[in-house]
């Protein structure tokens, strides 16, 4: 993927794109908000990942005005500011995610990766398949080489989750905030629970494992 | 206020008002006494000038009949007695009739014109006195000059006595009004006064201060009560930020000072640092979730929250109901979840969400293995909504409860379990920024070890 990274704390950038780099992406950097607006407008990105807080146009001035120029690339927000106020004016200035610093290097590579697959993908689908794995959006039924697997509501919209990430790596954060919608992070392991059992459903009885869970990071889907 | 401050009581702003009331209440009682005057000595004047006009209106109706005819009744007239005084002369200035004998020196000339003078005159006890006189001149067609005047000193003492009425009124009426709006304006200086005197004492440190409320339920009243609300508020706000203060210096620095000393043996480790850097960034993440915590905490106590909805607890306590059960039954915990009614509360549902997570993962935290965990939803007997977590762990003691609440509290038996002792702040902070509050009791255990009941109480909308 080919990436700009708008941040104007030139070590934050050296590490944003020393991380998306080693996960290899190819990443440009702009220190400052009108010249970062204008290399956005005139590269073909696959996604961009913009600080907030930027000298000059500050960061949501700066998506206001690529999505009013018809710049399409999905934006993932970067910012010290948390709250779900914050988070919203991030998402309706045309961003696509929104990830608080401090965060895992894992976590902001999860992210970026999961907005290029949006950006290539989102069309609209009835069938998701991973392995011998298969899911009906319509039915909302799921089965696994050709067997059907019971699933309740949540763990469905779980598993739509990871299959629409598949091959990627899939923080608990962000199952949290999109199978969820909760923008905390509870102190007991209320993901890992959900996940093991969804992992019991669908892997249980079947010698190939599907979902893996990635050390440090998260989660991921893979055949 | 002391007497002395004058220019000070000048300078505010009830003196000011009382001062524009005095002048208006004066402009009022002049029109008024103006009017009184105006009726009074000015009709008499103007009864007066009527009279004459009649007098002279028969005169020249006597006059049509001839100078003698005049002169007739002119003498009769002026036996008689009357209220008016005449003087006829003939065309050569000779008096033919009358009471006085020549004109009055100052007569200006013209064909009919008024006249004031003074004559010498005596009483009808025959004293000579001097006399003002006003009347009428009139030169006859055939020559000869008709006057008739009439006494004005009658006349003229009332005029006086009622406008010395008039302005002895006015100025009383001043001095006052003065007086009063001097009154007024102290008494409410002094409210100010007292006001004022509060602020200051604020500003000099002393938040415990307070306006006195008198109880007249008046408008320095109502200013007293909101700014001891304001007060209260900023109090409050002041304290928990002095007590955030103290305890973030004393919880973070000793995990500061742990990581500070894992740094300099893993600089020192032959063995290669990664163990101790692996170690370190736990301990800067369990550093920066504290410090999170912290600013949520402060942002929710603040009140800089996000806009507040009509939210279906319902539907949010399904989702947490949901979330958390198989954590429960992972733990093997009991797990009972109940929603009774129609449950709507104003609120932002994130930060509910969150306070509630708060309760259920410390219910789950502490309860021991093949204990129970239970979450109600219901309204209570004065009909708010209550959103209460049970669980049959250890449970606070009654003297603690209002402890554990403060930040970074957190009991001794608990210091071993992870966690920031912030979790019950927040959701106390939470359940406060929604007009509600954070109730703890006793849970569902055995005596002895009756677990914790923590409920969310808010006002229903």
């Amino acid at each position: 993927m080919k990436v700009l990274v708008i941040e104007d704390d030139s070590d934050a950038a050296a590490f944003v794109k020393g991380v998306l780099s080693d996960a290899g992406h190819f990443v440009d950097v702009c220190g400052d908000g009108d010249s970062g607006l204008k290399q956005a407008k005139g590269g073909e990105y696959d996604a961009l990942v913009v600080d907030r807080m930027l000298p000059g146009l500050d960061g949501i001035q700066l998506m206001k005005g690529y999505r009013d120029s018809g710049g399409r690339a999905p934006a993932l927000f970067l910012s010290a500011l948390g709250e779900v106020d914050h988070r919203v004016e991030g998402l309706q200035a045309g961003g696509d995610d929104y990830l608080v610093k401090p965060y895992a290097p894992s976590e902001l590579v999860a992210r970026v990766e999961a907005l290029g697959r949006r950006a290539t993908g989102e069309i609209p689908t009835t069938r998701l398949a991973v392995g011998g794995l298969e899911m009906d959006l319509l039915a909302r039924t799921v089965h696994r080489d050709g067997q059907k697997i019971d699933l309740q509501p949540r763990e469905f919209r779980l598993l739509e989750f990871l299959m629409r990430h598949a091959g990627q790596v899939v923080t608990r954060t962000m199952l949290l905030e999109k199978v969820w919608d909760y923008h905390f992070d509870p102190q007991t392991n209320v993901i890992d629970v959900h996940v093991s059992r969804l992992r019991g459903k669908i892997d249980k009885d079947f010698e190939r494992p599907l979902l893996h869970t990635v050390r440090g990071a998260g989660y991921r889907l893979e055949a | 206020m002391k007497i002395g401050s004058l220019p000070a009581l000048v300078r505010t702003t009830t003196f000011r008002l009382a001062l524009l009331h005095a002048s208006i209440f004066i402009l009022f009682s002049a029109s008024l006494l103006a009017y009184l005057y105006y009726e009074t000595a000015g009709h008499m004047s103007r009864q007066a000038e009527t009279e004459l006009n009649a007098e002279f209106q028969e005169l020249s109706a006597a006059y049509r009949g001839g100078i003698d005819r005049l002169n007739q009744a002119v003498t009769e007239r002026s036996q008689a007695r009357g209220k008016f005084y005449y003087l006829l002369l003939d065309g050569n200035g000779q008096k033919l009739s009358g009471d006085f004998d020549v004109l009055p020196a100052a007569a200006p000339a013209g064909q009919v014109v008024d006249v004031q003078f003074e004559y010498d005159a005596r009483t009808p006890d025959g004293e000579p006195s001097r006399l003002s006189a006003e009347g009428r001149i009139s030169r006859l067609s055939e020559g000869g000059v008709l006057m008739v005047a009439y006494d004005v000193g009658q006349l003229g003492e009332m005029n006086r006595r009622i406008s010395e009425v008039v302005w002895r009124s006015a100025a009383v009426g001043f001095v006052l009004s003065l007086i009063g709006g001097v009154v007024i304006s102290r008494s409410a200086a002094q409210r100010a006064e007292q006001l004022a005197r509060t602020t200051e004492g604020v500003m000099a440190g002393d938040l415990t201060r307070r306006a006195p409320v008198l109880g007249s339920g008046d408008e320095f009243d109502k200013l007293s009560e909101q700014l001891n609300a304001m007060l209260a508020k900023l109090e409050r706000l002041v304290i928990s930020s002095r007590s955030a203060g103290d305890s973030i210096a004393h919880d973070l620095r000793s995990p500061l000072t742990r990581l500070r000393n894992r740094l300099e043996a893993g600089l020192k480790d032959d063995d290669g640092p990664r163990e101790a850097l692996v170690k370190s960034i736990d301990d800067v993440d369990s550093l920066l979730e504290t410090f999170n915590a912290v600013l949520r905490l402060s942002r929710v106590q603040a009140g800089a929250t996000g806009s507040f909805r009509r939210t279906d607890v319902r539907g949010m306590v399904d989702e947490l109901a949901e979330l958390y059960q198989p954590v429960c039954e992972e733990k093997e915990l009991g797990w009972v979840y109940e929603a009774k009614g129609e449950l709507f509360v104003l609120a932002d549902s994130h930060l509910i969400a969150q306070a509630l997570s708060n309760l259920l993962d410390n219910a789950v935290k502490y309860t021991p293995v093949g204990g129970a965990v239970r979450m109600t939803a219901s309204h209570d007997a004065n009909g708010d909504v209550v959103i209460s977590v049970v669980d049959s762990g250890p449970g606070i003691p009654a003297q603690d409860r209002e402890r554990v609440i403060e930040r970074f509290v957190r009991l001794e038996q608990s210091r071993s379990e992870p966690g920031s002792g912030l979790g019950l702040s927040l959701a106390s902070a939470v359940a406060e920024a929604h007009s509600g509050k954070l109730v703890l009791a006793d849970g569902s255990g055995p005596p002895g070890r009756p677990g914790l009941k923590a409920s969310i109480v808010l006002p229903a909308a």
